[in-house]
């Protein structure tokens, strides 16, 4: 039986758990100002199925927050850091970020990794919450609310200068197997439209559980139709056993060339190297930038610094579009002198900043979403090479 | 005719990995009664030991040895634990399986940082029989299936052990009475259950790669299995195995692939409408 004394103790436990809530951390400033801090809200998966690019999004921002309150802040106010778990499900994410605008209210919330995630935490942060959302992953365009502001690349920019190059450097006909949700429906309505234009042909396009394992019937598909070059959209965990049918069938040995715009240097590790070599990704940073890049190489050097391990700074899990968004934000800050939303939302539309990793970045007026600089890269025994580097920055065409 | 032979054996070596996963399954829920829940994580960590084993320098064969042997530990330390206190609740074994399999799960992912993990195989490449590339590795999946199938057939049907095995299956009172510690055999029915879901596991990450979510998959095919075969029979599982692993892979040669996820399970629950005690619904074992 629980006694009195029992049943207060438990209270005051689970009234202070309530309180503090579980799932989310606040990083205090090393030193304050007058007016209070400015705070920074990350919503992102720290746990579930997508954590691994949800924690690289928390220590990117833990390391900018870092490094602009060692610089002596913005507006001289410290920034205050909350971090939110979104916990790979929909359901929590809307109530912990709820905790952020409510009683955190910070003012601004950056994250979100998949796109069923932005569509469910947006209307909590924009609409009802009145706060501005920066949503810093690759993605399938698209999203024109005002007050989000996007901040990964679009199929446009991963797609104009990769599929010509594919068409050199493979062939004209293109398989494009995919997972069958949004992202892969969305960005392969593009994809046909700059093969075609281009003089291509699509083979064939089809759509797969998310969770098939076995692809013996389209691996036979892309064999028997000669197919040149093969976009792939499938997603892990398919896309690993998926490659290795490829490569088994012979498909690299008969010089087929596999493409794959979500490839970083996580991603490449699901399968050995030899059974992707050649493999060609776009996105708008490498690792391998470092070696010619010194403001990348800098920013890489001082991840690795601070977070050794298996959490890597990659292009794939929103490391880049994190670093850009907050970057911006300050810039935006900066220029609007103030807080509030319309003021920084309208200094943010044409924000820029000249260093970044992969380089440079500017908004585009009236479109909310970032024009940045890509590069084409090969997969050469387990790393990158760089093959293609965009003139300057490249549009995002969107909204 | 290069196509057919090809499509031949891309099902047949996806039917036996089914297969492979299964027969721990099955064993259980045929000669227990527990639905176990945590067979996924059971493959997961035969998984996992491999690449453990792999990643301290030595060869991938000698961690897929040990895998079955981590794995039965394992399952011979949860069953003393927690799986004995649920023979009388089914249910409720089902739902404690069901945590315990969680738990291991997101261990597992917080070791491996959530991330997709390649191992590789211990026979690479490929054998080219009459103009078809076959994988060797999918190849030794398919025989050494077949061997562990028939020698578990062996010790459930052949030997003293399987008598006494089936025996406290049939009528746990009489056993008992007989002599036979069915608290005894019991523990070690699934400690070799959990011994082949480890062996499943450390056999087939090299072909799916290791995350986290690996054993997911396989247990809802898995149950599928248990269910269009039968429950109460070894050769009952293994047949279910083998009919949904051959569906599975084969059904997207014929239709689009998204639909033929669905038919699978619409053509297990109507056969199973038809035939509600399974493939095989005589208990003969």
């Amino acid at each position: 039986m629980m006694n009195r004394r029992r049943l207060l103790q438990s209270a005051a436990w689970s009234g202070g758990a309530i309180a503090t809530g579980i799932g989310s951390w606040v990083i205090q400033p090393k030193w304050a100002s007058a007016a209070g801090p400015i705070k920074v809200g990350i919503a992102t998966d720290l746990t579930g199925p997508t954590a691994f690019s949800g924690k690289t999004n928390a220590n990117v921002a833990k390391m900018v927050v870092k490094d602009i309150n060692n610089a002596g802040g913005i507006l001289s106010r410290p920034i205050q850091l909350s971090i939110a778990d979104t916990a790979s499900n929909e359901s929590v994410a809307v109530a912990n970020v709820r905790k952020l605008i409510q009683r955190d209210k910070v003012d601004i919330v950056l994250g979100g990794i998949t796109s069923s995630m932005r569509n469910a935490i947006k209307d909590v942060i924009v609409a009802r919450g009145k706060t501005l959302y920066i949503y810093p992953q690759q993605y399938e365009g698209r999203e024109c609310t005002p007050y989000i502001f996007c901040t990964g690349p679009t199929p446009a920019q991963q797609c104009d200068e990769l599929i010509p190059w594919l068409m050199k450097n493979g062939g004209k006909r293109f398989a494009l197997p995919s997972a069958n949700y949004i992202w892969p429906h969305i960005t392969n309505e593009y994809v046909r439209k700059v093969i075609e234009k281009n003089g291509g042909e699509v083979i064939f396009e089809e759509y797969y559980p998310l969770d098939q394992v076995e692809y013996s019937a389209t691996v036979n598909k892309i064999m028997t139709n000669n197919v040149d070059v093969v976009f792939n959209t499938v997603i892990p965990p398919g896309v690993g056993p998926f490659f290795k049918q490829l490569y088994e069938a012979g498909f690299g040995k008969r010089g087929g060339r596999l493409s794959c715009i979500y490839y970083d240097e996580n991603t490449l590790k699901i399968n050995p190297a030899y059974e992707i070599e050649g493999l060609a990704s776009c996105l708008d940073y490498f690792r391998a930038l470092t070696k010619d890049d010194p403001v990348s190489a800098r920013i890489q050097a001082e991840y690795d610094k601070q977070f050794p391990g298996n959490v890597l700074f990659a292009a794939g899990s929103a490391a880049t579009g994190m670093y850009r968004g907050l970057k911006l934000w300050e810039v935006a800050v900066k220029e609007a002198g103030k807080l509030d939303r319309d003021a920084v939302a309208g200094a943010l539309d044409h924000a820029k900043i000249a260093e970044g990793p992969g380089g440079p970045a500017e908004m585009v007026p009236g479109q909310r979403h970032c024009r940045m600089k890509m590069y084409t890269a090969v997969a050469k025994e387990g790393n990158y090479q760089i093959v293609g580097r965009s003139e300057g920055l490249v549009d995002p065409k969107a909204c | 005719m290069e196509s057919a032979l090809n499509a031949i054996f891309e099902v047949l070596s996806f039917g036996a990995i089914i297969v492979l996963v299964v027969l721990g399954l099955g064993i259980i829920a045929s000669m227990m009664g527990i639905f176990n829940f945590a067979h996924g994580e059971f493959v997961l960590l035969g998984a996992y030991t491999t690449y453990l084993v792999n990643g301290a320098g030595l060869p991938v064969w000698a961690g897929m040895l040990a895998a079955p042997v981590v794995v039965a530990a394992c399952g011979f330390v949860l069953e003393r634990l927690v799986i004995r206190r649920f023979y009388a609740a089914p249910v409720a074994a089902m739902l404690g399986t069901y945590a315990l399999g969680l738990v291991i799960r997101e261990s597992v992912r917080g070791l491996i940082g959530g991330l997709y993990i390649s191992v590789p195989e211990p026979i690479v490449g490929s054998l080219i029989v009459g103009g078809v590339q076959l994988s060797k590795w999918r190849l030794a999946i398919v025989i050494i299936t077949a061997l562990v199938m028939v020698g578990s057939y062996l010790l459930l049907t052949r030997t003293s052990f399987g008598l006494r095995v089936r025996a406290a299956l049939e009528n746990p009172s009489l056993a008992r009475a007989s002599g036979i510690s069915t608290d005894a055999i019991y523990a070690v029915t699934f400690t070799f259950g959990a011994a082949l879901a480890g062996l499943a596991g450390a056999l087939v990450v090299p072909v799916f790669s290791l995350f986290a979510d690996v054993g997911m998959r396989f247990l809802i095919l898995g149950f599928l299995a248990v269910m269009l075969g039968g429950i109460g029979t070894f050769e009952g599982p293994v047949a279910g195995g083998a009919v949904i692993g051959v569906m599975s892979a084969a059904l997207p040669w014929a239709v689009a692939p998204v639909l033929a996820d669905v038919l699978v399970f619409v053509i297990a629950i109507v056969f199973v409408k038809f035939r509600p005690g399974g493939l095989i619904a005589v208990r003969r074992l």
